[in-house]
């Protein structure tokens, strides 16, 4: 094997020099633009014929600008003659995988907060599919819920499809996608909406582009590796969240370990055991009052509309519940006891950061001393920041999987703790690269 | 095999088209949903049942800042469609995305456009539709059939009843698109000239010279595309420098990217047409378009039943 080269992608540049510095290699000259038409263009600046080629991107910012430039570097790579190409994506893009619709109120993946987020805080929220929490295996008591279909005539398709158009989801009232929104619930056909999982597509076009290995971190779905037909190498940030909480947070052996969801239990408790801490859960339950009767019964109008007043709506005999909105009563339950605790909330992601500050919120209300949070992606999208700032999160510790110059800016140098992930990389790079073991990095980081 | 039926489905890169398209098939466009969630990810979602069915999805190459978010749309809408158990998923891009990228011109460059190719079989796609591609050889990076329409014969009605044909000449704007300025040329029985241009960086021309008569002549610019129009705009001055009346630039894909729009206004062209393969969202008057949703729509129908396209190659349907 050739010695090893590194290019950087566009995406997260810093994270790519801590990456060379660790390995003692300078990241080798890769222009990257675009032409005026916006096609990427790359060009890559030194030989890499016979080569061991990293090519590190991170699946954030404008994420498929930067993933069709990852594509189009290991491509070049691949038709300059490379002996391996090792895509090196900190954060890997299209990780999670919703199997619920998508509503413009907000990625599904992440359960919204309303103003009153406590116990039944989410009574007045509008469409459950926005509510919904997804984790691998979690089992949805609203199925029916979700079989809202869209139905559109021609023109309404054109409403709805112009409307997807626009990539805001933060923002306040979308006219446009109120009457998309209309449209996808006025009817029900009995089709369960089927939703793109695009997991095996993104592992599928890797390979085609000519990737040989992937390296990721903290992988959302355990199973996500299965998808590849190359070797994957998920790196784990928990002997850094270990490693900060230890040297970090004070009279850590008093705090407690806590998953804002059910789905991140395992994440926390392994986290909890090796610390020999306390653990504790935040657990949701959603119950619907009105689950009897006739299944169009449960049609709801999505993104919080008044859709009781167009015909579409009207001729279903649903009118009147379609319009109490009152129709879901989600418990929130802390599993544990986090009185005059410091509580430490462990995640692998935070995006809209709505289950986060709820988490906070209510260990809060249930008496913690201070509230930490650590997460290993910090993707923060919409106004997650913003929402953050006014949490009730004592400090924010991230890594820089994704550049977080935003998150210390926003949210202030005392509230945000960054865990360098640069040097587990680096070593994994390194390690990959001579043919040894990585599986020490798993337990003991770097 | 049971008898199936066309579905056609849009992403948001050209919706305009795609619903011409469905009106000359008389087919309404499927209930999905194309979607970014806030960490601008692309998300779809499929109304309606199209199990077995024969999937045609629009989508074309557009964008300056979306290019990339529409060939995802696209590569997402495509293996949503293989999940959801279609019989045949036909990807019409009326504009191939990154067709300019196809060589090795420079040591360790990119070949993009066959890394579309593959990414579009790996997706899985069992038939491409596209129009006047820039390079008919990238036809050869598919293992999959290509079918590379003609915006010709739409244009050859055009420049018969919109234009003086009388005192017309064709003049093709590079040695490249000699070719098709000359098949045109023939079927008009006009006469036509040529002008070589040199370039020393992408999207810049730096020297052109004029091989032909043009004095006098009204003439009619042909090429494949318009881009930044630095070409088209410094081949009408050629033009109008070396005597011509009036120069009326034709090009299938008008892009119209980065200044483009000043360049056309301070230009002294008198009419640029394009088609409508991009959205062309330029207000000026002296841009017109020629509709080819007919000839897309045509080939679809004649791709479900069976029938021979190359009909299409040579007569517009209207």
């Amino acid at each position: 094997m050739g010695d090893i080269v590194v290019f950087g992608g566009s995406s997260h540049p810093e994270l790519v020099n801590m990456i060379c510095e660790n390995l003692g290699v300078p990241s080798s000259r890769v222009d990257l633009s675009k032409f005026s038409n916006g096609e990427t263009n790359v060009q890559i600046g030194e030989s890499v014929r016979e080569k061991d080629v990293y090519l590190i991107q991170s699946g954030c910012g404008h994420v498929n600008d930067n993933f069709m430039e990852l594509l189009i570097m290991i491509s070049a790579c691949k038709s300059a003659s490379a002996s391996r190409i090792t895509a090196v994506m900190p954060y890997f893009c299209y990780s999670r995988q919703p199997d619920i619709p998508f509503t413009s109120k907000g990625a599904p993946l992440i359960t919204k907060a309303n103003k009153n987020s406590n116990i039944e805080g989410d009574i007045l929220s509008p469409a459950p599919s926005a509510l919904m929490t997804q984790r691998p295996g979690s089992m949805s008591p609203f199925k029916v819920a979700d079989e809202e279909v869209r139905t559109s005539t021609n023109q309404t398709l054109k409403k709805s499809v112009s409307a997807s158009r626009i990539p805001i989801v933060s923002s306040k009232k979308d006219p446009k996608g109120t009457e998309a929104n209309e449209a996808f619930n006025a009817q029900n056909a009995g089709y369960k909406l089927w939703v793109a999982q695009s997991g095996t597509l993104i592992a599928n076009l890797l390979t085609a582009a000519g990737a040989d290995h992937v390296i990721t971190m903290d992988l959302h779905d355990p199973q996500f590796p299965g998808f590849f037909n190359i070797p994957v190498d998920n790196l784990y940030c928990r002997p850094l969240v270990q490693n900060y909480i230890q040297h970090h947070i004070p009279d850590y052996k008093d705090a407690v370990i806590v998953s804002p969801d059910a789905g991140g239990a395992k994440r926390a408790t392994a986290i909890a055991d090796s610390l020999e801490l306390s653990f504790a859960l935040i657990h949701k339950e959603r119950r619907s009052q009105l689950l009897k009767g006739p299944p169009d019964a449960t049609l709801t109008s999505g993104g919080g509309l008044n859709v009781s007043t167009t015909p579409l709506i009207s001729n279903l005999n649903s009118t009147e519940i379609t319009n109490s909105p009152s129709k879901y009563i989600q418990t929130t339950m802390l599993v544990g006891d986090v009185r005059n605790k410091v509580c430490i909330i462990v995640d692998d992601l935070v995006d809209t950061s709505y289950t986060v500050t709820r988490a906070a919120k209510l260990l809060k209300d249930q008496g913690a001393s201070k509230v930490y949070a650590i997460v290993t992606h910090g993707i923060f999208s919409g106004d997650a920041l913003a929402r953050i700032a006014q949490s009730e999160i004592d400090q924010f510790v991230i890594s820089n999987t994704v550049p977080q110059d935003e998150t210390i800016s926003a949210l202030g140098k005392d509230k945000v703790g960054i865990m360098d992930v640069s040097r587990v990389i680096g070593e994994a790079i390194r390690r990959i690269h001579n043919g040894e073991s990585i599986s020490m990095l798993f337990e003991h980081g770097w | 095999m049971s008898a199936n039926n066309i579905k056609l489905l849009a992403g948001n890169a050209h919706p305009e088209l795609a619903l011409l398209i469905s009106k000359n098939l008389s087919i309404p466009l499927s209930k999905i949903g194309v979607y970014q969630y806030s960490n601008k990810e692309t998300s779809v979602t499929i109304g309606e049942s199209i199990r077995d069915e024969d999937v045609y999805i629009i989508q074309t190459g557009i964008g300056e800042q979306e290019i990339n978010d529409f060939l995802m749309e696209l590569l997402i809408l495509i293996h949503a469609c293989k999940t959801a158990s279609v019989r045949r998923i036909t990807a019409v891009l009326p504009n191939f995305p990154y067709a300019r990228q196809d060589k090795k011109d420079k040591s360790r460059a990119a070949i993009t456009a066959k890394l579309i190719a593959n990414l579009l079989q790996t997706a899985g796609c069992d038939h491409i539709i596209t129009m006047d591609l820039h390079a008919s050889q990238i036809q050869g990076f598919f293992r999959i059939p290509v079918d590379n329409l003609y915006a010709e014969p739409s244009v050859l009605n055009y420049i018969k009843t919109k234009t003086d044909i009388n005192n017309a000449i064709l003049v093709s704007p590079d040695a490249g698109g000699a070719k098709r300025v000359a098949s045109l040329a023939d079927k008009l029985d006009l006469n036509f000239a040529l002008i070589h241009k040199e370039r020393q960086k992408a999207n810049e021309v730096s020297r052109m010279v004029l091989v032909g008569d043009v004095k006098g002549k009204s003439c009619l610019l042909i090429d494949d595309m318009a881009d930044t129009c630095g070409t088209l705009v410094k081949a009408c001055d050629t033009l109008l420098d070396n005597g011509a009346k009036e120069v009326i630039a034709i090009v299938t894909h008008g892009i119209f990217s980065g200044n483009a729009r000043e360049k056309l206004q301070n230009s002294r062209l008198s009419r640029i047409v394009c088609t409508n393969t991009v959205p062309v969202d330029i207000d000026l008057p002296i841009v017109d378009q020629i509709d080819i949703s007919p000839t897309l729509a045509e080939a679809i129908r004649r791709l479900h039943n069976g029938e021979s396209v190359s009909y299409l190659f040579t007569n517009a349907p209207v």
